[in-house]
């Protein structure tokens, strides 16, 4: 390889600047096809459930985060759907946490990623009587095709009853991601 | 009644276990309320609406 080409196919302008600052700088590009990322163009989002989420016995329920901390690719919806859905096709990595609180009375409960409207992925825990301080997680990497694509997190529990989540602050109940390779 | 104690009803045989595998209910917080979004019981039919009602 000797040579690098650049090309354009419309209109506009691409500019490749120098660091700000002296001396030399090497940056190379590996020996691969692909579309080269840039902050600019890798969705991260953050979001928290800061009103509680009642969930009723067996009953798998949306939860809504409706707090965002952060959302650079303005993908998060956290008005109507609660759900990520990036316009950029790539690998994304999904993760979040339901906070419980008094685990006395469950069985089973349970965080649980939906794609595109089915389960994906499940992180469950069984408490015993005496936890009093229940969290479950869940995380995947998962492939979105930047278009119809999108996640959203379910809660479920199995006490008997409706139960809410606890906390409402970015601390507790929280469901983040960020894209982590292109598609 | 919310929903998995109706279909309890409707089928004492069934245990919790039954709603962490072959019975999915869900509420997709839209306001339109809990629904069975899958039922793969390898012996009990899906319960009817009117069953449920």
């Amino acid at each position: 390889m000797s040579s690098i080409v650049i090309s354009g196919d419309t209109s506009g302008t691409l500019t490749l600047a120098a660091p700000a600052v002296s001396g030399t700088n090497t940056a190379t590009l590996p020996a691969a096809t692909g579309t080269v990322m840039v902050s600019g163009n890798m969705p991260a989002f953050s979001a928290y459930v800061n009103s509680a989420v009642s969930i009723t016995n067996s009953v798998y329920t949306k939860i809504t985060f409706q707090a965002e901390e952060f959302d650079t690719a303005s993908a998060y919806d956290n008005v109507t759907n609660y759900r990520f859905q990036p316009l950029v096709a790539g690998y994304y990595q999904i993760n979040s946490s339901i906070y419980w609180g008094n685990g006395s009375s469950l069985t089973s409960v349970r965080s649980t990623i939906y794609k595109n409207g089915s389960i994906y992925k499940i992180g469950a825990v069984t408490p015993n009587s005496t936890i009093m301080d229940i969290t479950t997680l869940v995380n995947c990497v998962v492939y979105l095709n930047g278009s119809t694509d999108y996640v959203e997190i379910y809660g479920f529990q199995n006490s008997g009853g409706t139960l809410t989540t606890q906390g409402t602050t970015s601390a507790y109940s929280w469901f983040n991601g960020s894209m982590v390779r292109s598609a | 009644m919310n929903l998995a104690e109706k279909i309890m009803a409707l089928y004492p045989s069934l245990t919790q276990q039954d709603f962490l595998t072959v019975i999915t209910l869900q509420n997709d917080s839209d306001g339109k309320g809990d629904y069975i979004a899958k039922w793969e019981h390898p012996t009990l039919a899906k319960p009817t609406d009117e069953e449920l009602a």
